[in-house]
Order: structure tokens, then sequence, then C-alpha cells
């Protein structure tokens, strides 16, 4: 990957490997299926999605309660839509023979750095990150695996953010 | 004259009515650029001002970013959630 570069006039643009592409395409899917699931089933006990939605009245659970009631269904709704349009602005690379050039508007680059912290978040949470700094507690393949997929993740919103700041 | 009292009158039952508080809290996952980046765009901070306020969440654990009435710091919340970073809403007091 080519880290994002500014292209003046608001947009940006990297260079994707084809599996990268389809590892942001994957996870990207992965984080929708997880919000879906939960408005199907209105479960919020998975910490994943109390990571995305999270209690807005610390200490006050019929607060927190009240106040997913009026903004769940619209934060994941928005969840998803910029996990669509991520999936959607990357897909091409992920089918193509080499690298590709990903070029984002303003617009595609905010419902990215969006996308880009939920899947982390959620990663986080299945690695089992809760201090800064803190690394995988799994030393198992998958764990170390999964590991690297969100330092660089780190990596490409990094560059992201970087580039619209130029 | 009456439009000097007219905004003392708001300025101080805004005051009054508004003990309410927006935090931003540390978490291991979200990156000092992204958070300052958030603070720049949607509270529209000078990049200075979203310096200090992302470093009070990283080294302090958290940060007040806004204050007013509860209905503005749940829209503040909401949108904060939206970007994916810890915030919650409590009284100015507490």
């Amino acid at each position: 990957m080519r880290a994002f570069e500014s292209d003046g006039g608001g947009v940006v643009s990297a260079l994707f490997e084809p599996v990268e592409a389809l590892l942001l395409t994957q996870l990207a899917s992965q984080v929708t299926e997880l919000i879906d699931e939960s408005r199907t089933h209105g479960a919020t006990a998975d910490l994943a999605i109390l990571r995305l939605l999270p209690d807005a009245y610390p200490g006050d659970a019929d607060a927190s309660a009240e106040f997913r009631r009026f903004t769940a269904a619209e934060l994941s709704e928005r969840k998803v839509r910029n996990a669509a349009t991520m999936i959607a602005d990357v897909a091409p690379a992920a089918c193509a023979a080499g690298p590709v050039e990903v070029r984002l508007d303003a617009a595609s680059a905010g419902a990215w750095l969006r996308s880009l912290t939920d899947v982390r978040l959620v990663l986080a949470t299945r690695l089992g990150i809760t201090e800064d700094g803190a690394a995988a507690e799994g030393e198992d393949e998958e764990s170390l695996m999964l590991g690297d997929v969100y330092d660089w993740l780190g990596f490409v919103q990094d560059s992201l953010v970087n580039a619209l700041d130029d | 004259m009456t439009l000097t009292a007219e905004t003392t009158e708001t300025s101080t039952s805004t005051v009054l009515s508004s003990p309410w508080v927006t935090v931003v809290w540390n978490d291991p996952v979200n990156l000092m650029s992204y958070v300052a980046w958030v603070f720049r765009r949607y509270f529209g901070f000078s990049r200075a001002e979203a310096e200090v306020r992302m470093l009070q969440v990283h080294n302090d654990g958290r940060a007040v970013v806004a204050t007013g009435s509860r209905e503005e710091m749940e829209r503040h919340v909401e949108a904060m959630h939206d970007f994916g970073l810890w915030a919650t809403l409590t009284t100015a007091d507490a």
C-alpha cells in the first residue's frame, strides 16, 4: 500500500494491493453483519456493540438505555452506510490484478475515517486491547494475525487523517 | 441598551438552565491524530485548541469538550459516537 496523499481540491488518494482491498471489504462487511445482528435481536450484550454504541450516561443505566433507544437506530444506519461507502470505494481494487489507486472525495473520506474506526473498535474488543499501547493478549496465530491487521488499519487511518490535514 | 440587557438576560438563563457537559474519554483504540481531527471538524476548534483537548483526553483520561443544555450535549454525544469516540454527558457539577 502507498499511504494516502492529498491530490488537492479536497481529494485524497492511496494505492492498495488487491489483497489489502479485499481485507478492507471483508472487515467492513463483518462489522455491518455485527450491527445488523444487533439491530435484529436488539441485543447490546456484545462488548463490540457496546463500544460502537456506548453508554451515554455513566452510572445511569436507565438514562443510557433511553438514550440508546432514541439514537441506536440512526447511528447503526449511519455506521452501515459508512461501511458500504468504504466497500464500494475499495471493491474495484480488490478484484484487480495489481495495485490500484483509490481516490476519495471529502464525503467518502469522512465515511472511511468513521468506518475504519468502527472496524478497529470491534477488532480491539476481540483482541482484548483495553489499555494504551497494550498488545493483544493471545499468542496464537490468529491473534497475532489480527494484531497485524489492527496495526495496519491504524496506519491506513493515520495516513488518511494526515492527507486530509495537508 | 435594550440589546445589552436582553443579551445578559439570555446568557444568565442559559447558564442557569444548562448545567450539562460533554465528556470525551481516553480509549486505547482511537488515534491521537484522529481525535484532534474530530475536535476540529465537529466542534470547530482551532488546531491548537483541538491539540490541547486531545492531549487532555490522552493524559488525563478525559476532557470536557462542550457545555450547554442537556439536549445539546445529547446531540454532541451522539455525534461523537458516530465518529467512534467514547463520549458521555453529565451534569457540570457532578
